[in-house]
């Protein structure tokens, strides 16, 4: 449950740059990426629950899921996390929510063998967009 | 008028609070590898809390992270609603890369790590304490960059290295990089000095011009002590903090303890 903690720096982090920057926030866009694994419908509704009573409140908010795509350093070849995560057991799985970056230390590369990855996409949860009124 | 994700990395802003409630902040650094940070960090780590500070242990190294091992920690720090409240061993809070990685290879690109130590940092549930000692890594790259960069108030460095030329040179680029970024650092800390080994006397004296240099207090002197291998084969902190280099380094950093 540290989507809670995570979805109020989110919350606070988009109104301290309204604030910063003298305006209203019209609407935000967040990205949930696949590799943390996090409930998207879970992170819509604390959305909705933490910005009540602030300034976000009438805010519109968009949350996009964001599909994975790690690079293997061996071979050069891209995966999606679902394409590597079978051989993966739920412990380890659960250590890949909580750092995406650990997924080198649980997973090889399907053609190579190597555990290298590099996260191009879709690694947790972002801003993409903060949209302001004029 | 749009923010893009690039310009916007929430967990600052998460970070920064959590660091609030921390009174000090003692990043201990070397640049090179094997000179003791982690020893010192534990260490000194465990003796403040001994003292009856509220004490964080922050393993940095997440290449090489030993903080965990060194206090037999093994359990996974709790998830909830405040994050990850981390465990607690010999009354010092730890947070390691390793509580989640269990022993295996962690492979990680310079960025990467930088992702790492921002997530863990903003993350951990420290609560209230007085210090977080953190355990840097050796290399002057993203960690040390990320870090030295948060821009806490409290925030400090301890310089660490052993007394031969190798060590001193390392930790001298260290202490340029630190004063040009306006860091305070309280002080050089000799690890390892073994007077007795043919050689040894001729090294005497090269940490204490090293801060002398640059206007910094050698802190003290620490002696090479085998009873350190032995204590850290155990596991336990508890028999790391019998030994010599536990009592000089008690006695080195007396001015934490006022």
């Amino acid at each position: 449950m540290h989507e809670l903690s995570l979805v109020q720096g989110i919350i606070d982090a988009v109104e301290e740059t309204a604030e910063e920057r003298g305006g209203k926030v019209k609407s935000f866009k967040i990205g949930v990426g696949e590799l943390a694994q996090f409930d998207v419908r879970l992170i819509r509704q604390l959305l909705d629950d933490i910005r009540k009573g602030t300034p976000l409140e009438d805010a519109r908010v968009v949350v996009e899921p964001e599909k994975s795509k790690v690079k293997c350093m061996g071979c050069g070849k891209s995966w999606a996390f679902q394409e590597l995560v079978g051989s993966m057991s739920g412990d380890e799985r659960e250590m890949v929510h909580f750092l995406p970056e650990l997924l080198s230390s649980f997973s090889k590369c399907p053609s190579c063998s190597k555990s290298y990855f590099e996260i191009e996409e879709g690694r947790s949860v972002r801003v993409i967009e903060v949209v302001l009124d004029d | 008028m749009t923010e893009t994700d690039s310009g916007l990395d929430f967990r600052l802003g998460m970070i920064g609070k959590r660091l609030k409630n921390v009174r000090k902040v003692l990043l201990v650094m070397s640049g090179k590898g094997g000179v003791g940070k982690s020893v010192v960090s534990a260490t000194l780590a465990a003796q403040l809390a001994n003292s009856g500070f509220k004490v964080g242990l922050m393993d940095a190294d997440i290449y090489g992270p030993s903080s965990a091992l060194l206090y037999g920690a093994r359990t996974l720090p709790e998830e909830g609603e405040e994050g990850l409240t981390p465990p607690v061993c010999g009354g010092v809070k730890i947070m390691s890369v390793d509580l989640f990685a269990s022993g295996r290879p962690i492979p990680l690109t310079g960025y990467e790590s930088r992702q790492v130590i921002l997530e863990l940092l903003a993350l951990t549930n420290w609560g209230n304490l007085d210090f977080l000692v953190i355990d840097m890594p050796p290399a002057t790259g993203d960690i040390m960059l990320t870090l030295t960069s948060l821009g806490k108030k409290g925030l400090a460095a301890l310089v660490v290295t052993m007394p031969d030329r190798l060590s001193t040179t390392v930790a001298h680029r260290v202490l340029e990089l630190l004063k040009s970024g306006r860091i305070n650092t309280s002080g050089v800390l000799e690890n390892m000095y073994r007077p007795q080994v043919k050689g040894g006397r001729r090294t005497q004296g090269r940490p204490r011009k090293l801060a002398a240099e640059f206007n910094l207090p050698l802190l003290g002197t620490l002696p090479y002590d085998l009873g350190v291998s032995r204590a850290v084969e155990k596991n336990d902190i508890r028999a790391l903090l019998k030994t010599k280099f536990a009592a000089e380094l008690r006695r080195s950093m007396s001015p934490f303890f006022e």
